[in-house]
């Protein structure tokens, strides 16, 4: 993609997400109806399911570009890794800053150590391992390796962490939308709502990841340059 | 493959000959074990938590924290004298070095964990009558596993700017399957519990430390080439 197309699919999946992201509270507010055992509080589902999925894209993005990078060497896979890490960031965020909200009502406490909840803190220090490698090291090429090296490490251990939490202990509501037994068992309006939401925060992250994506890419750019100059 | 075992034990070999003739990292891991012991001893009070109880959970932390000061210099040495780049030069696999330093690591921390038993045995009066050799296998799979990620990363911290500092904050979230499956393990060999209850932890103690070993060995390059 040139530059230009980036510029203009970033301001076109923006203004689209914000858009869907407005027409989510208003639905979340206004539209669905209140979930009879969980009560008002259970709105907040509707932000906090979808930015874990989107979280969730996020990191499986980072560990997939890092590992076909450090495969092919192509700079174009680094951009986009650390695209994703960064979006993926921003929604790792969202939940773990959502969760606690529920949880304060429904639990009783802010805080749990609860399986999923679990997972999610020690994913958002994983992708902070992810930045401060890449900007720890003189050489920017040797900070790109090591940050992709983190990135699959960080996805080969996310299984064994999940499964090691969820030994240990559990209290998160069970998953109602995806689960085997009893496939979208949700409301209609419901399931609607989180399809909106899924919507909203997937155009937030493509173009919140191609504007990443374009900046790396200048970031480089500038690199290359003081390097020419710096030779001369 | 009897070459391969040979270049790994010539790494892990000068690693320990260095280690044995200087004693810097086993020190500074042995003195960090009996002084954490003497100071959990002070942080509890006995009128309200049995040591008893807490005893294999400080253990591990004990072992993690004390581990993460020896492994952070697993590559100090080669990178402080420019050595890395003859032995770069030198016909050996990077995965045999990587598996080298592992093996190396993995022979400290096991001398250093066997101390912080022994310390905190004898400091919290801990009696132990459960199966010896399954709380060893424990022990061991978990410090491979731990070793497998530090030594890994070590490699990684020690050529950044952060320096030894940036160790923990990589692999203290990783490191969370060891802890959870060899502390709890330990905790319930100590109070007695059958064997059986902790195959599981075994088996995924087992699983990290394969995993990370073969990832280690395949990535290892990616950290140590220039």
């Amino acid at each position: 993609m040139s530059d230009k197309q980036i510029q203009w699919s970033v301001g076109v999946l923006g203004t689209l997400g914000v858009a869907t992201v407005i027409l989510l509270h208003w639905m979340v507010f206004f539209w669905v109806p209140t979930e009879s055992s969980m009560g008002i509080v259970q709105r907040i589902f509707y932000i906090h399911v979808p930015a874990w999925w989107i979280a969730f894209l996020g990191f499986g993005l980072v560990g997939l570009c890092s590992a076909v990078y450090l495969w092919l060497g192509d700079e174009r896979l680094d951009r986009a890794a650390v695209a994703g890490a960064e979006a993926g960031m921003v929604f790792t965020t969202i939940g773990l800053l959502t969760g606690p909200l529920w949880g304060r009502v429904a639990w009783g406490t802010w805080w749990e150590w609860e399986p999923r909840l679990t997972l999610a803190l020690i994913l958002w220090f994983i992708y902070l391992g992810y930045f401060l490698v890449r900007r720890s090291t003189a050489n920017p090429e040797q900070g790109k390796r090591f940050a992709a090296v983190i990135g699959i490490i960080g996805v080969l251990d996310i299984p064994l962490i999940h499964v090691s939490v969820t030994w240990l202990r559990s209290l998160h509501p069970q998953a109602v939308i995806l689960s085997a037994e009893n496939p979208m068992n949700l409301e209609s309006s419901m399931g609607v709502t989180i399809g909106v939401g899924l919507l909203a925060f997937s155009l937030v992250f493509a173009s919140l990841f191609l504007a990443r994506y374009a900046v790396a890419g200048y970031e480089r750019e500038l690199d290359l340059r003081d390097a020419t100059l710096a030779g001369t | 493959m009897r070459t391969y075992v040979t270049l790994v034990w010539a790494v892990t070999r000068k690693d320990l000959l260095v280690e044995f003739r200087t004693y810097e990292r086993l020190t500074a891991m042995g003195a960090f074990a009996v002084l954490v012991g003497v100071l959990f001893n002070f942080s509890i009070d006995t009128a309200v938590v049995r040591p008893q109880d807490i005893a294999a959970a400080l253990i591990w932390m004990t072992i993690i924290f004390g581990g993460m000061l020896g492994m952070g210099r697993t590559f100090r040495l080669e990178e402080e004298d420019g050595a890395l780049a003859g032995i770069l030069q030198s016909p050996i696999p990077l995965h045999a070095l990587y598996l080298g330093k592992v093996l190396g690591n993995f022979i400290l921390l096991s001398v250093m964990a066997t101390l912080v038993f022994f310390v905190f045995g004898l400091f919290f009066s801990l009696s132990f009558s459960g199966n010896p050799v399954i709380l060893v296998a424990i022990v061991g799979l978990g410090v491979l596993g731990f070793v497998s990620l530090t030594t890994l990363f070590s490699a990684m911290a020690t050529r950044s700017s952060m320096g030894e500092s940036l160790l923990p904050v990589l692999v203290f979230p990783l490191l969370v399957p060891v802890l959870v499956y060899g502390a709890t393990a330990t905790q319930r060999l100590f109070a007695g519990r059958p064997v059986v209850e902790v195959g599981g932890n075994l088996r995924m103690l087992a699983a990290f430390a394969i995993i990370f070993t073969v990832a280690g060995a395949g990535l290892f390059r990616f950290v140590i080439e220039e």
